[in-house]
């Protein structure tokens, strides 16, 4: 399993992996160290979400996967 | 700088320096106010910013703002005399009967001496303060805190030309500021 | 028609038929557990300033009663009050002052509301909740009403409390004295950034009553007359436009609400103050002489301390703060004192107010510092056995009050005290208390709006 994530650090285009198998990028951050909200890339369990925004919980993400470049 | 800043020099000056605020100290502790007074540079800033409880990421918002938003006290010379003059009315309540005070000061750094350690004219010094004040018969306040100062040179003598307190506290814990940092 | 004619607090530990209040109204901790619910969940309490909140996201913590509440604006642009406790398991969602923030989250289990109040974030909610939980019944707890009046803002608990203009009454025109600009225009005013907030050791009453119009205690405040930090060098305001004025005391039986207030004869030239500066002095003589254009008569009457029913406390003119003392146990208060400038003055001047103000009031204030001095003592002296045997005594110009008062064709509303030569009067502090013993008899607003 990847190292804890301090979600505060989270910026905009991110790509994590999350639970349920899916992948998100950060749409934006609310800096509570909690959540971050996310569009969902990939969602092989539940396709309906791919291209949904949500809101994602600290536990739920697996793994850094990309830095957002800029 | 003619002058190399030799741990000596350092060592005299932080040691003249401390001896200076504990003078301080001791006067105000002894309620010798209009001898404290004269210890004040006639320009003097006394300032005493609020803090507040802020977001990680946000702490240059943590202190109000010089000259901008409420402090506690922001005093030049006149204030400070007029608050001096108010204790010694005899008449002014909350400080009749007068505290019991006690200032610790420690924890004294020399951040700059100018035109040089040996021959300073002017030192900006860091301190800490733990203020004990003890009123009527068990009204007690420990205000504890930081303080950053300029003293400067003035005919041979020491005078404090800007103090700035930072208290660590956000609701103030005490009912009243009757007494000096 | 209310009946007030007797019960536990009307006429019984508050006897104003004879001018004397017990003193376990302020040491009682078991009355002190019924005014929680009697007075503080159904008043209308002072949350703030719509400067302190401009834009979306923007939130100050601030407080009703015991309790702690957030005030915020949301994305569209409305502001909410809400309880600071989140509905899962209580922690306090925000422990910051102030900020802006897309969402209050809370660090207990991570539940999430936005600025609205609404309930957007809950962990597991598929996996543990089975998206059985009704996030829509979850949210903030919100007031039950809330209004802004003037740029202050207000809210009660109560949805039935009157709306907050009802429950002011005519005791709004005074209100208006610390709202309008110095000019007497809607100008805006601000908060002078950073709220003094500090605690004194005596039941909140002390100084709800002493800003309610104790114009009697002049005696403790002679040494700041004497040392002189008033804007012109002296004493410890300016004091030409109230020497030329007829001093009166408004109170407003009904609500609860007193002032005192200052009546200058009509056509009298504008008193010169802020005298320590002359940029200051210009611009205050230019707002003086504006505002008695437009107000006519009316910009005869000139603003002193008063109190809006229960705690919330005005300084309209010298200097211009309100301050709420809010409930800390029956044995301390917590107060919190915002300060007031025209929002359009030049530094100058704000810089100038800025510095009288904290010199006058606070707790670095040399005014403040000696009524605190009396609260504490005379809260701690009635603490004992014998001594909450002996009720305090508020006689002082009993019968001397006058309704339909008219000065120099200026009919002044409420009951009016005529202090010119009097010199001084209670009748604003038994007017503040006679209202208070009502909240705490009266089982609802059906009893406490008897003018409907």
């Amino acid at each position: 399993m990847a190292e804890v994530v301090n979600v505060r650090l989270l910026k905009a285009g991110d790509k994590l992996q999350v639970s349920h198998g899916a992948t998100v990028v950060v749409v934006s951050n609310p800096l509570d160290g909690v959540w971050i909200f996310a569009r969902y890339l990939a969602s092989p369990e539940d396709p309906s979400l791919e291209g949904t925004e949500d809101m994602i919980f600290a536990q739920d993400i697996i793994e850094v996967l990309e830095i957002s470049g800029d | 700088m003619a002058v190399s800043e030799s741990r000596i020099d350092h060592l005299l000056l932080k040691d003249e320096i401390e001896q200076f605020l504990y003078q301080e100290a001791e006067l105000l502790d002894e309620r010798q106010f209009e001898e404290w007074l004269d210890l004040l540079a006639e320009d003097i800033r006394y300032w005493m910013p609020m803090r507040r409880n802020v977001k990680f990421g946000e702490l240059d918002r943590e202190f109000t703002r010089e000259g901008q938003d409420i402090s506690w006290f922001d005093e030049g010379k006149d204030t400070l005399v007029r608050r001096v003059n108010q204790i010694l009315t005899g008449v002014h309540w909350a400080e009749e009967p007068l505290s019991r005070i006690c200032h610790s000061v420690s924890n004294v750094q020399i951040l700059k001496a100018t035109p040089s350690m040996s021959q300073p004219t002017e030192v900006t010094v860091k301190c800490r303060f733990l203020i004990y004040r003890n009123r009527v018969q068990t009204e007690t306040d420990f205000l504890v805190g930081k303080r950053e100062e300029v003293l400067r040179s003035v005919n041979g003598q020491w005078k404090i030309a800007q103090r700035k307190i930072i208290l660590d506290q956000n609701v103030l814990l005490a009912k009243n500021l009757t007494f000096f940092f | 028609m209310a009946t007030k004619t007797k019960g536990r607090f009307v006429n019984g530990l508050v006897d104003m038929k004879a001018g004397k209040i017990s003193r376990e109204i302020f040491v009682n901790e078991e009355i002190y557990a019924e005014e929680q619910e009697q007075v503080f969940t159904r008043a209308w309490l002072f949350i703030g300033h719509e400067s302190q909140v401009p834009k979306p996201g923007d939130y100050f913590v601030s407080g009703m009663g015991e309790e702690s509440v957030i005030l915020c604006r949301d994305r569209e642009g409305a502001l909410h009050v809400f309880l600071n406790s989140c509905r899962h398991r209580g922690m306090k969602v925000c422990r910051y002052d102030e900020g802006n923030t897309p969402v209050f989250t809370c660090p207990y289990h991570g539940w999430s509301y936005a600025t609205d109040g609404k309930l957007v974030g809950v962990p597991f909610f598929k996996d543990a909740y089975h998206e059985k939980l009704d996030k829509s019944k979850w949210g903030l707890v919100e007031v039950a009403q809330m209004e802004v009046y003037k740029g202050s803002i207000w809210a009660t608990w109560d949805p039935a409390a009157p709306p907050f203009t009802e429950y002011l009454g005519d005791f709004k025109m005074f209100f208006d004295l610390s709202l309008e600009a110095w000019n007497g225009t809607d100008e805006p005013l601000e908060v002078i950034g950073g709220v003094q907030k500090w605690l004194i050791p005596c039941n909140w009453k002390f100084p709800a009553e002493n800003f309610s119009g104790d114009s009697y205690h002049n005696i403790s405040h002679r040494s700041v007359d004497m040392v002189g930090i008033g804007p012109s060098g002296t004493g410890r305001r300016d004091t030409q436009e109230r020497a030329d004025s007829r001093r009166l005391q408004v109170s407003f039986p009904d609500r609860g609400h007193q002032t005192g207030i200052y009546v200058l004869p009509g056509g009298s030239p504008t008193a010169a103050s802020y005298q320590q500066s002359p940029e200051v002095a210009d611009y205050f003589r230019e707002a003086e002489e504006k505002r008695r254009a437009i107000k006519g008569e009316w910009g005869r009457v000139t603003g002193s301390p008063g109190e809006i029913f229960p705690n919330t406390a005005l300084h309209p003119r010298q200097p211009r703060s309100i301050a709420v003392w809010h409930p800390r146990g029956a044995h301390q208060t917590e107060v919190w004192r915002w300060y007031l400038v025209d929002a359009g003055a030049p530094y100058a001047v704000k810089d100038f107010l800025r510095q009288y103000y904290i010199r006058y009031s606070g707790p670095g204030g040399l005014t403040e510092q000696d009524d605190m001095e009396n609260w504490n003592y005379a809260h701690s002296a009635s603490r004992g056995t014998i001594a909450r045997r002996h009720p305090y005594s508020y006689e002082q110009g009993m019968g001397s009050e006058q309704t339909n008062f008219e000065l120099d064709g200026l009919k002044i509303p409420g009951t009016v005290m005529d202090l010119t030569e009097a010199k001084s009067s209670e009748q604003n502090l038994r007017n503040f208390y006679k209202r208070w013993a009502e909240f705490m008899d009266a089982p609802s607003w059906d009893e406490l709006a008897d003018w409907r």
